[in-house]
């Protein structure tokens, strides 16, 4: 088969890969989150969490992956953090804030909840880090399959 | 096949292949000499230049026209994408994009992306852009994982 015949990747794989993607924030994020809560619920002494609040988590940080993913340049993800992502940051640092507010994740105690927005820049730039370990990793990865790509094509 | 090998002072290098029937060896040198001997037509500056596939950095198209860089030289040829790509016919030639295909053994890093992405840093310190589309394909290129 020639190279040009191969299938193509359809509008309908690229919306996929990046929905699944989306997900796969939600997730991260979702956990991030529900760790904060759940340590709060803890200490207050309140060992059950609320159905309602983790429905509202679980919406709110696929909204907010679709948000990063469409509109804030993917920052999370970027190779460094600029004015650009930092602004990202801010922007979703407050909607995090302002519905765990409005939501009455923490019991409207502002303390916690300002608590709960350092946290959350915390946990992004966690996974900033994270994303750029992994990079770092594949670059090594990929520049030795070039080497070996072209060992191999030097004896044909 | 017996092999002589001589290491001569002037003339041109020059490979010779004798042999009465074609068998996997013959075929294999024969493959190997058929490949060395390919050449591409291009213009440049109303000047003709002619170039072997190995010398390609990557091709371009442009404004529906196609243009080949080497080292030193920007080529205009009178071939689509498509047809160099069959031309060439060689996993070294990698379609990085719609417009664009690269020579792999030209690559000198390669450099992981967000968004999956790759960035591909020629031995003339061009950077390519391998998108995501193409970066799962070329990433089994380099496994030699591709069918």
């Amino acid at each position: 088969m020639k190279k040009s015949d191969k299938k193509k990747v359809s509008l309908w794989e690229r919306y996929l890969t990046k929905e699944i993607g989306i997900e796969f924030k939600a997730c991260l994020y979702f956990f991030g989150v529900l760790f904060y809560y759940c340590t709060y619920r803890l200490c207050i002494g309140v060992t059950v969490a609320e159905i309602l609040h983790m429905v509202e988590m679980i919406f709110l940080t696929y909204a907010v992956g679709y948000l990063q993913v469409y509109v804030l340049w993917n920052f999370d993800e970027s190779d460094e953090i600029n004015k650009k992502e930092l602004f990202g940051i801010i922007i979703c640092t407050i909607i995090y804030t302002a519905v765990s507010y409005i939501g009455k994740w923490f019991d409207r105690n502002p303390y916690v909840t300002l608590g709960f927005a350092a946290y959350i820049v915390f946990v992004y730039i966690c996974v900033y880090l994270v994303y750029k370990c992994r990079r770092r990793i594949d670059d090594k990865i990929l520049n030795s399959d070039l080497k070996l790509f072209k060992t191999r094509t030097d004896n044909k | 096949m017996r092999y002589t090998i001589n290491k001569i002072n002037k003339g041109e290098d020059e490979l010779i292949l004798n042999y009465k029937e074609k068998d996997p060896e013959v075929e294999a040198v024969l493959l190997f000499m058929d490949k060395r001997q390919r050449k591409l037509i291009g213009r440049k500056n109303d000047e003709t230049i002619v170039f072997t596939p190995e010398e390609i950095l990557y091709i371009e198209k442009v404004d529906n026209k196609t243009f080949v860089y080497t080292d030193d030289n920007e080529i205009q040829v009178e071939m689509s994408l498509y047809s160099i790509e069959l031309f060439l016919d060689d996993e070294s030639y990698f379609r990085c994009s719609k417009s664009m295909i690269i020579n792999v053994n030209k690559v000198e890093k390669l450099k992981s992306m967000p968004s999956n992405r790759i960035d591909a840093t020629l031995v003339s310190v061009e950077h390519i852009i391998i998108s995501r589309t193409y970066a799962s394909d070329f990433r089994k290129l380099l496994k030699g994982e591709m069918a």
